[in-house]
């Protein structure tokens, strides 16, 4: 405790006046008359004894009354003059990515054994009153705990700590201690239970620094270097017709690895259908193709696997799973005078998706009571007018999750809104009526690569476009754009579907690419697309995220059956993660273990989903010490903290007036005395 | 409705002696339940059948027309009682807890006295005021003036010096030659033999000698909550004590006191009545009504009418 003006304590010797008056002034007292003093006896000693006895009280009151005065002018403050070790917070975090499963190697089981021994250890050092918080570092942090005394609570927090599948990053552990450091000022001391991996590392080391007030004590576990095999990647089809067209290519990389020859093998449903050999080179990769997958039909459960025999077995294999099915059907309406579009979309479609397509062209009259949902997909080539019945049925299907590719070719040119998708069209431009530039053409001046339908937009800046209709894509989202900014491909979410717009033709007469190498590439991808074998199918990394409804659907509330079913999701434990009100409202669902999941869709279709740890976790290679020294802030070896100033400086401002707390109490004293003296005087007067 | 004029709490708002006597007196007859004309005037007492020689003047002749018979009416003789007041004006008189001093509570008493006797009864009344000497003395008269003089004798001792019965009472002795009531208002601090010495010789006479005992309700029953210094009004002398003395020690000292009052003045053939000033002032009259019937009764001589 301090004080702001301390010399108004000099008005502590006022107190002398209470003593003056109470103890060292001769007690006088007024003389009662009697009529004879024949019966009364001398009692004085006793009598002065007691008088000032009976004032104690009176003296005490008073005495206080005045030091607690002084002592509020003087405006006292407390600070807090040192940290005490039961001030700081203790965090603990544990590291449970999937690289904390590897064997320490000293046969004492994984890392994360070793770090949850290592973490208890450090939680039974600290003193009984020191709060400490557990939290775990996967793919994400886990805050465990919240800050308690309780040794129990904490250390079955740390004993309950599991091993998980994802990618750590010390970037996330870096925002989260910021985040912390905004709500708890006390001075907080972090011991981080790793195995240091340098792919943990952000891209920017800034990301993983400590605030100030945070001490960052790292306990690098199970460091030494372990060469490790791993499945680094596989290629295969989501879904395939023919199990002889189907190529499997898987790509085997060796972390710290001396060069070897693996075996590789490819298990459907459990057994083993193919096997190669491969020579890795010393930490390289190799890449190593299956001609054929040999899958029954139905959904299966397949992986790569190699005889790794190294110290980190869980990842040697990568799962995958693969749908094998008839070919899907394709309704293509197209005009009658119009053969080519059937014939280069027809042509690219059988090239490409593995035929897992079959186009079905037909003319729209034709095309009154077909069933959309029977279909893959449709696609509406250049159509200037659609059956009522026909557009009706279609807006129905995309509502319900069907998708439509609509071309508006020259053909559509007048119209005024283009079928299904219901945006309004203005005239077309025509590139060669020399309106533009010299050459009479146009090309594509922007795509968006992110979009499935574009995801190996190669060779369209080949691609010359004559005529494109001016579509508005009001709130549609805009795949690729024209030089002169015209929309080319918009896509639009149409309740659980997708209307895929094409603003040109796709003969070879609007634009030439049909006769384009990447045409064939942009109906693949497109044709996956909307058939929604690219939304669900192939493998997944731990803690991606599975979009289980449309949340734009949900916030319209359209009126679609989709919108109120629930979705269903089994994990790879056989047991379902999601609540029955999850199951209800949930958009999205973030796969975090590693294996298949079989989820069924608002929109009714089922897939199978496999899912694998990120592979950066199978590169055990530490970061170095003098990179983990530079991170703890020191240039020691024992992470003190690096922000020792800060913390002071923060002492120093931690300082806080209580002289209100004297007044409080200085008023109930002067109302005590009040009290007191009335009682006394009121025994005066009596007496007297 | 008088009757609270009695309380001397209440008389002490009345400035006038003359009136406070009046009040009490008048207020204590009316308590009786008797005419405020009660007198002792010639007062009838018996019939007697004439025989020869009795004087005729005291035949009832309205009896003797409506019987025939001769009888003569008998009256009690009437006799006169002197009544002389002893006033103790020492200090110690001065003392009151509450807004009567005991001397004030003495003169309402000694002047309701005067006015009873003189007034209603027609007695000589005087008044000898002391402390130690005598200082005043009004010679028991029934003259026309003789209550105001007893009054403005009341009215002028101021309580001064201190009490010494010994040394006024030789003086006394040549006052009271005469026998009648003599009533000695004190507070008697004294030690009651000494008194009753003192005191003893008045009745020699044939006087019948009563002590009016006042002290003040404190006196007591004091209430010393703390250690205090007490000053003797009468020789100023000063003492420190203790509550705890008081409420023991003291106590049994004053009711030692009382008893042994009671005791020797009983002994001595004296009436003794102990009066705090919180009480009303019908006792005392009461005590010397009672006093002056049974002195009536002794010296009373049942005569003829003219005899």
């Amino acid at each position: 405790m301090g004080f702001l003006a301390p010399w108004f304590l000099a008005g502590m010797a006022a107190v002398g006046l209470p003593v003056f008056v109470h103890l060292l002034r001769r007690q006088t007292t007024v003389p009662r008359p009697v009529s004879s003093l024949m019966f009364f006896e001398r009692g004085t000693q006793s009598s002065v004894r007691h008088r000032r006895l009976r004032y104690l009280l009176l003296f005490a009151l008073r005495a206080l009354l005045v030091l607690l005065l002084a002592l509020a002018f003087a405006r006292p403050f407390l600070r807090r003059k040192t940290v005490l070790a039961s001030d700081k917070l203790l965090v603990v975090v544990v590291d449970d990515s999937f690289s904390m499963n590897a064997p320490t190697g000293a046969g004492a089981g994984t890392k994360l054994d070793e770090a949850k021994r290592e973490a208890l250890a450090v939680l039974g050092g600290r003193s009984g009153t020191q709060k400490a918080q557990v939290m775990a570092l996967g793919g994400q942090m886990e805050v465990l705990t919240q800050p308690v005394e309780d040794a129990g609570e904490l250390r079955a927090a740390v004993a309950g700590i599991e091993p998980g599948d994802g990618h750590g990053t010390f970037g996330e552990l870096g925002r989260g201690m910021r985040a912390m450091a905004e709500t708890v000022h006390t001075p907080m001391e972090v011991h981080l239970f790793s195995d240091m991996q340098q792919m943990n590392m952000p891209g920017n080391f800034a990301d993983m620094v400590m605030p100030g007030n945070v001490a960052l004590v790292l306990h690098p576990v199970g460091t030494a270097a372990t060469p490790n095999w791993t499945v680094e990647s596989v290629e295969a089809p989501g879904q395939l017709v023919d199990p002889k067209k189907a190529r499997v290519i898987a790509v085997v990389a060796g972390h710290d690895t001396p060069a070897a020859t693996r075996t590789v093998s490819v298990v459907v449903n459990g057994v083993v259908t193919a096997t190669k050999k491969v020579d890795v080179p010393a930490n390289g990769r190799a890449t190593v193709a299956f001609d054929s997958l040999d899958v029954p039909f139905g959904e299966s459960k397949c992986a790569v696997k190699i005889d790794a025999a190294d110290g980190f077995p869980n990842d040697d294999a990568s799962e995958f799973a693969v749908k094998r099915a008839d070919p899907e059907r394709v309704l293509f309406v197209h005009q009658g005078s119009d053969g080519r579009s059937p014939l280069y979309f027809g042509a690219a479609l059988a090239a490409a998706a593995q035929a897992s397509f079959v186009l079905q062209p037909i003319a729209p009259e034709q095309a009154s009571d077909i069933d959309p949902t029977k279909y893959a997909f449709v696609v509406l080539s250049d159509v200037p007018s659609v059956p009522s019945i026909l557009e009706h049925t279609l807006e129905k299907n995309v509502e319900d999750g069907g998708s439509v590719l609509v071309a508006a070719g020259t053909a559509m040119s007048h119209r005024e809104h283009i079928p299904v998708y219901g945006g309004d069209v203005a005239d077309g431009h025509y590139y060669t009526s020399g309106s533009a530039a010299d050459a009479g053409f146009t090309t594509v001046g922007d795509v968006d690569a992110a979009h499935p339908a574009m995801k190996d937009a190669e060779g369209w800046e080949g691609a010359k476009f004559f005529y494109a209709a001016a579509v508005d894509p009001g709130s549609a989202r805009v795949v690729a754009r024209l030089a002169d900014g015209t929309p080319l491909l918009i896509d639009k979410q149409m309740g659980e579907g997708h209307v895929l717009v094409f603003a040109s033709g796709f003969d070879d007469l609007s634009n030439d690419l049909p006769l384009q190498p990447a045409f064939v590439a942009f109906v693949d991808q497109t044709a996956r697309y909307l058939s929604g074998e690219e939304r669900v199918g192939g493998a997944r990394v731990v803690d991606s995220f599975v979009q289980l409804r449309n949340p734009a659907n949900e916030t319209a509330g359209a009126g679609s059956a989709s919108n109120h079913a629930t979705v269903d999701v089994i994990g790879p434990d056989g047991k379902r993660p999601l609540s029955l009100k999850e199951a209800a409202a949930a958009e999205s669902f973030q796969l975090s273990h590693a294996g298949f999941y079989q989820i069924h869709f608002a929109n009714g279709r089922d897939a199978l989903i496999a899912v694998n740890p990120d592979r950066r976790e199978s590169d055990l290679e530490p970061i170095p010490d003098d990179v983990l020294k530079l991170w703890s802030g020191s240039g020691n070896a024992n992470g003190v903290v690096p922000a020792e100033s800060d913390a002071a400086a923060e002492e120093r401002e931690n300082v806080s007036g209580i002289w209100w707390w004297f007044m409080l109490v200085l008023t109930i004293v002067a109302v005590a005395e009040s009290i007191v003296a009335t009682g006394y005087l009121g025994t005066q007067r009596e007496e007297a | 409705m008088l009757q609270r004029f009695l309380d001397p709490a209440v008389l002490h708002g009345i400035s006038s002696l003359d009136l406070v006597a009046k009040t009490v007196v008048d207020g204590f007859v009316s308590g009786l339940h008797r005419s405020p004309e009660f007198g002792f005037s010639l007062e009838f007492a018996e019939y007697r059948a004439y025989t020869p020689g009795d004087d005729l003047r005291h035949v009832d002749w309205n009896l003797f027309a409506r019987t025939e018979r001769c009888y003569l009416k008998r009256y009690r003789g009437e006799t006169n009682t002197q009544l002389t007041v002893l006033l103790d004006a020492s200090n110690s008189m001065k003392y009151a807890s509450g807004a009567v001093t005991k001397m004030d509570y003495a003169r309402y008493m000694a002047a309701s006295l005067f006015y009873l006797s003189i007034h209603n009864q027609h007695d000589p009344a005087g008044l000898i005021v002391f402390d130690d000497e005598v200082r005043n003395y009004v010679r028991p008269s029934t003259r026309v003036g003789q209550l105001p003089r007893l009054l403005a004798g009341l009215e002028q001792a101021e309580p001064a010096a201190r009490t010494d019965f010994g040394k006024p009472m030789k003086h006394f002795q040549q006052f009271l030659r005469r026998r009648g009531i003599v009533l000695v208002i004190s507070d008697f601090y004294e030690e009651p033999e000494t008194i009753v010495k003192t005191i003893e010789p008045l009745r020699f006479h044939g006087n019948e000698v009563v002590l009016f005992h006042v002290l003040d309700a404190k006196e007591i029953f004091p209430d010393l909550r703390g250690p205090a210094v007490l000053v003797d009004l009468e020789t100023e002398q000063r003492l420190e004590v203790i509550p705890d003395y008081v409420k023991h020690q003291y106590r049994a000292k004053m009711d030692r006191h009382l008893a042994e009052m009671r005791e020797k003045t009983q002994a001595a053939g004296m009436g003794y009545q102990l009066l705090t000033t919180d009480k009303p002032l019908d006792k005392a009259l009461t005590e010397y009504l009672t006093l002056r019937q049974a002195s009536g009764a002794a010296g009373r001589s049942t005569h003829r009418g003219g005899v």
